[in-house]
């Protein structure tokens, strides 16, 4: 099914330099800081152990100021005897961070700062200087590629139907900070100006591919991207181009407009903190066909039947079957929720 | 466990989302299964020699592995870019090389950036160390909480075997009893070179992965094997190559960001069939780029393909064989692969092939399934006019050849052709298209623009009847 409540887990990878993380077992809510941290600078390495006389492992044991704590320039980071002290001093203003096993250390001036919002109302299950993992309980749709910075919002709706596209002049700064809900293709003009106007992430049937490269670089392959958080966040429901969303999938987005939720782009999921009885969202996944030219995918509403071996344009035969348009193979038809990634 | 081939009543393999059985039907007893294999996400911390990175390049390639990140003593960068740039590449397998000692002292700066980046990593990635015992013991020292594991030096083939088994170890990773699709072709393609006592080329382009493997009549074999193929994989090709690279093969004017969107939903589309003659052609389009992509790569990581080049024998298998046309397996392998020789061109369009070389890679003796010879192609750039003989059951044919043309001369029974500069009388049984003289030199050049791009693609596709009349 396409919509489903329940107990998703949404990771969230850590920069270098984190200084604050949420503990475990901490509850959280979507948008509130989860981690907190620094960026560094060039590093200069000063001599630990050695200077002291000390061996590396007895460093720690001396040592006034840990890794990860922030230093002034002068600051003594160790120090060993009374009368006849040996102490290592910082040579600059920053951060100590990292002790190597020799027992020299590292310290890096802060020139930047960064933050890790949650993206689920829940509970965090880990944490550690790599991610923080939240669980908890919340609606989610699956889409097939995401871009961009993890986004948290209400969700507004900006199309007339699931087969309308998203026009930049139904986007304004009165709708900043929401999560968009697109049609059919979110175009690269509508994505740009609703990062333009604050808002917080565009979901839609499918966005234009090229349009995405422009926005995050030629890097940005079909399985998504993940950015800085200077970015716009897009989430692509079905696929690339044109995809009109089925009735299913569009019909919740309606009911849902004003609900609070967020865009976690590692996992390409939409989840919305709406209660469980909200509505009666669980519903059958519906069928998706992909063009004959794979210019776009579209909702097969119709009733499907099988029809044998069919001989199609490219003069490939293979099993199909029938729609209102034709024949289409039937490996170009998938269920909504079917797996988008190949087996390994 | 490993289950004895002798028990093995049918051979799985996997594909994109579906799974064929070889031979079809429901299993009666144990089935091998064939996989692709998981992808995995090689770093490397190399010393101050420049084969080092050649060398682990080779293996990476011959394991199959993705080589994600390279920081070397001596690359400028500070010790934070180094652990960010480490911990961003989040690698499955970290390989440390050093041949010389006074790489000691670089080698354990860089051990201490992977502390640094990746510490809390889970799982934390093994260390393989090709280096002097003392470097290996102070990368241990720096590295505690990650596994060391010693590595012959890479750069001989015995180092990059060993490279290459531990990489195909990681890749099978908790899949049980499995044999690697590479692992299955190179057995395959070592059994047809003991067989034809000859050198064999064996091309495979599948959604995930593009494997190019040359076996010796004497049992040695090299593969490279590559994640860009024409399915799941079809947009790192896009990345790897540039779209205009993918597009130019393409025999009619199209809009860049409308293919762009073609291949990024083929990507996420596992086992999409191309319906339409353009999807089709896409699909030729980036199997091209990725065979010579991989060529390429394999180039510029040491390996010496002139004995490639020279091999009597290509069979092409995977999407590449199973396209509908003969012809159209033949014009993407003739395309990319530059052979310098006469050359027999096969193909395998069912798994059957693959199957048996992974009964093979399990010790078990080959019974190859017969594959579909193609054409010969005779590969030729003649100062002047030449002639070449063709001589089949209907009699001779003398075709006069000259620099660029590409022609396609249709053969009946048992063929034998001479060629000018050469004693080697390339001969077949049966050819489902026949002998086909390409004088269009090497590399291939394509005019950039449309106007002259279209009609000289038009020219060589209608030689070989490639394309449904759609396209035309």
């Amino acid at each position: 099914m396409p919509w489903k409540y329940w107990r998703w887990s949404a990771d969230h990878p850590l920069p270098l330099g984190a200084s604050e993380r949420a503990a475990e077992g901490q509850a959280v809510r979507a948008g509130d800081i989860v981690a907190a941290g620094t960026t560094y600078g060039t590093p200069v390495r000063v001599a630990g152990a050695r200077r002291l006389g000390v061996t590396s492992e007895d460093l720690t044991r001396v040592m006034r100021v840990p890794v990860g704590g922030d230093v002034e320039r002068r600051t003594v980071i160790a120090r060993t005897g009374r009368r006849f002290a040996r102490a290592v001093s910082s040579p600059i203003a920053g951060r100590v961070i990292h002790q190597r096993a020799d027992g020299d250390l590292y310290i890096a001036p802060v020139v930047g700062r960064w933050v890790v919002r949650s993206t689920l109302d829940g509970e965090v299950t880990r944490s550690d200087d790599a991610c923080v993992t939240v669980e908890g309980s919340a609606w989610a749709l699956q889409g097939v590629a995401a871009y961009g910075p993890d986004a948290i919002g209400e969700i507004a709706l900006a199309v007339d139907g699931p087969t309308a596209e998203l026009h930049p002049s139904r986007i304004d700064v009165r709708l900043r900070d929401r999560i968009l809900i697109g049609g059919a293709r979110a175009t690269a003009e509508s994505i740009t100006r609703a990062h333009a106007c604050g808002v917080a992430a565009v979901v839609a049937g499918a966005a234009p591919a090229g349009g995405l490269r422009v926005v995050y670089g030629e890097e940005a392959t079909a399985s998504g991207a993940t950015t800085g958080p200077d970015a716009p966040t897009v989430l692509c429901l079905i696929g690339f181009g044109v995809a009109p969303l089925p009735r299913e999938v569009f019909a919740p987005l309606v009911a849902l407009v004003g609900a609070r939720a967020a865009v976690h782009t590692a996992s390409a999921r939409l989840f919305v903190f709406a209660p469980e009885n909200a509505g009666d969202f669980a519903q059958g996944a519906p069928s998706l066909a992909l063009s004959d030219d794979w210019l776009g995918a579209r909702p097969m509403e119709e009733h499907l039947s099988l029809a044998g071996v069919t001989r199609f344009a490219s003069e490939i035969e293979a099993d199909a079957v029938s729609t209102n348009d034709g024949p289409v193979p039937v490996a170009n038809v998938l269920a909504f929720d079917a797996p988008r990634t190949p087996q390994s | 466990m490993t289950t004895s081939t002798e028990l093995v009543a049918s051979v799985e393999i996997a594909h994109e989302a579906r799974t064929e059985r070889i031979p079809p039907g429901a299993a009666d007893g144990a089935v091998l299964r064939v996989i692709p294999g998981d992808d995995v996400r090689v770093a490397a911390l190399l010393g101050r020699d420049p084969q080092l990175a050649r060398a682990l390049a080779f293996g990476a390639l011959s394991g199959g592995a993705s080589l994600v990140a390279l920081v070397g003593t001596h690359d400028g960068r500070t010790f934070v870019e180094r652990g960010a740039f480490l911990r961003d590449a989040q690698p499955d397998l970290i390989v440390a090389l050093a041949t010389d000692r006074r790489d000691a002292d670089g080698l354990v700066e860089l051990a201490e950036a992977l502390r640094f980046g990746c510490a809390q990593q889970r799982p934390l990635p093994h260390i393989l160390v090709s280096a002097d015992e003392a470097i290996r013991d102070r990368i241990a020292a720096s590295c505690p909480a990650n596994t060391i594991e010693a590595l012959p030096d890479v750069r001989t083939p015995a180092g990059r075997e060993a490279l290459v088994a531990r990489l195909r170890a990681v890749r099978r990773r908790a899949q049980g009893d499995v044999v690697l699709r590479d692992e299955a072709l190179e057995a395959a393609a070592r059994a047809m070179a003991v067989e034809a006592k000859a050198d064999v080329v064996l091309l495979d382009v599948t959604g995930g992965a593009t494997s190019v493997i040359h076996a010796r009549p004497d049992g040695a074999v090299v593969g490279i094997h590559e994640r860009l193929g024409v399915g799941a994989a079809a947009d790192r090709v896009v990345a790897r190559a540039g779209l205009d690279r993918v597009r130019r093969w393409i025999p009619r004017a199209v809009e860049a960001p409308a293919l762009l969107e073609r291949v990024f939903n083929r990507a996420r589309w596992p086992d999409a069939i191309p319906a339409s003659v353009l999807a089709l052609s896409l699909e030729m389009a980036l199997a091209r780029e990725a065979i010579a992509h991989v060529l390429a790569d394999a180039e510029r990581a040491g390996m010496s393909l002139e004995a490639a080049w020279a091999a009597p024998l290509v069979v092409l298998t995977g999407r590449l064989a199973q396209l509908p046309r003969a012809a159209q397996s033949l014009i993407v392998a003739m395309d990319v692969f530059g052979a310098t020789g006469p050359t027999l061109v096969s193909r395998a369009p069912d798994d059957a092939l693959v199957a048996a070389g992974a009964l093979a890679a399990r010790g078990r003796v080959a019974t190859l399934p017969t594959i579909d010879p193609i054409a010969i192609v005779a590969e030729m750039w003649p100062r002047r006019s030449a002639v070449v003989r063709i001589t089949d059951s209907s009699g001779v044919i003398e075709e006069r050849v000259a620099r660029g043309s590409f022609v396609l001369v249709p053969t009946k029974g048992v063929v034998e052709i001479v060629m000018p500069g050469t004693t080697v009388r390339p001969r077949a049984e049966h050819l489902e298209l026949g002998v086909v003289i390409d004088a269009r030199g090497r590399p291939l050049s394509l005019p950039p623009r449309d106007a002259e791009r279209i009609p000289t693609l038009a020219r060589w596709n209608s030689a070989l009847d490639v394309l449904p009349a759609e396209a035309r």
